[in-house]
């Protein structure tokens, strides 16, 4: 009898679960499309942008761990470590640390080199243009990314911010002593985070982007640090070949 | 001030740290011998005087990559064609199956695990092996940011102290 009641009660509650579904997924999935885009979040990066690009000499060093997918959807994080010296509007050095290489890039306005220090190899392409060009160019043609490539997008129009579909806060956090805004956008095929210094001079301070194209969804962390008094000279913007150097054609993308 | 410091000279040596745990046997070859790794802030692994990643040992299946995270938000994000360049570096060529195009991206895409199979017994060259050497006349060439050595149909490309043989990138 006991268990006759317990099943009758059973198939009550497993035909009463669909019901109960129904009624709240509509207005589950509403809700988020009355404010997907918090329009303070996105003044917030626009706040940031305009700040980023009236810097005028700074250097930034960033530490990156980053994912790859195997066949098999099981991940596997990588480390890489870069420090980038900026003056603005056209000159820029940055070096690049991970297991595989050393590189470093030098951008002095006339023309950037990629230089590998270990062999002692390196290309030069002729380009003038701000530092947003040169991040989106070198990416183009030449498939060479530049760390923290956005630092140099945002507030441009190259960073378009109505791509964004999704925007909301995401509370306070601390990076290391920095109490920090977070943020969370859904842009394309990507979601990411980020944590923005609090006060009226807003800097990034940690980016982590989650590619949802994988549905392992690799994800890249990257933390920022900041010094806004550097005391680099503009000569180290310029490359010299050291000795025994070999110059190597920078073979761009398209010529196959 | 001091706190950033502090905190570029820690990063560092927890980097160096992890890549010596991971990578198993650290490369003998220490270029300069002693010297004593980097003391000051310079700790970074700067060519010449940190020891090298060796990846010798690396499973087969690493190799096989199907894709990989991305670094930025903005470049060429929006716009139609590359929009996917970083995925799925195997099986949509927009990168000719070079590298994910990432700054840290020191993984290029040896081979699916098919061509590794495919390629053992063919002493010549297998994809995926590790050598130390690469033949007389190679030609250096520079693609996606990375140098790889060219000679005649097989490539090598840089692995810290070692080189690795891979599927042409373009």
């Amino acid at each position: 009898m006991k268990y006759k009641l317990l099943a009758t009660a059973m198939l009550a509650l497993s035909l009463a679960a669909p019901g109960i579904q129904a009624q709240t997924a509509p207005a589950g999935a509403a809700t988020p499309a009355a404010n997907a885009v918090n329009p303070a979040s996105i003044q917030a990066l626009k706040d940031m942008g305009t700040h980023l690009q009236s810097l005028k000499r700074f250097k930034v060093s960033t530490t990156l761990t980053g994912e790859r997918v195997l066949a098999d959807g099981q991940k596997l994080q990588h480390s890489a470590a870069a420090d980038i010296e900026v003056a603005r509007p056209n000159m820029l050095r940055a070096r690049m640390f991970s297991s595989r290489a050393e590189r470093e890039i030098f951008y002095d306005g006339k023309q950037a080199t990629l230089f590998i220090p270990a062999q002692k190899y390196y290309s030069t392409v002729d380009f003038t243009g701000n530092l947003g060009e040169l991040v989106s160019k070198l990416e183009e043609r030449y498939g060479v990314e530049i760390p923290l490539a956005d630092l140099f997008l945002w507030g441009t129009p190259a960073a378009p911010l109505d791509k964004i579909s999704s925007a909301m806060n995401a509370g306070q956090d601390f990076i290391g002593t920095d109490l920090c805004d977070h943020y969370a956008f859904r842009q394309g095929d990507f979601d990411w985070q980020i944590w923005i210094t609090t006060g009226a001079k807003p800097l990034p301070r940690k980016l982590v982007i989650t590619n949802r194209t994988d549905d392992a969804r690799p994800q890249s962390v990257s933390l920022i640090e900041w010094n806004l008094k550097p005391a680099f000279k503009d000569s180290i913007f310029k490359f010299t070949p050291p000795k025994g150097a070999t110059a190597v054609e920078l073979r761009s993308l398209d010529k196959k | 001030m001091k706190k950033s410091f502090t905190k570029l000279f820690l990063i560092p040596l927890a980097m160096i740290a992890v890549i010596s745990f991971s990578m198993v046997p650290v490369a003998d070859a220490r270029p300069g011998g002693g010297g004593g790794g980097g003391g000051g802030g310079g700790a970074r692994a700067h060519a010449g005087g940190a020891p090298k990643a060796n990846n010798g040992n690396r499973d087969v299946r690493t190799n096989n990559v199907r894709s990989t995270s991305t670094n930025n938000v903005n470049a060429n994000r929006n716009t139609n064609i590359n929009a996917n360049k970083n995925v799925n570096v195997n099986v949509n060529n927009n990168r000719g199956g070079c590298c994910g195009g990432g700054w840290d991206n020191d993984y290029h895409p040896v081979a699916t695990a098919v061509a590794v199979t495919a390629a053992v017994g063919v002493t010549a060259a297998v994809v995926g092996s590790m050598v130390n050497t690469v033949p007389a006349g190679c030609v250096p060439v520079n693609y996606g940011g990375y140098i790889y050595q060219q000679c005649g149909g097989t490539w090598y490309q840089p692995q810290g102290g070692q080189y690795v043989i891979i599927n042409p990138p373009y």
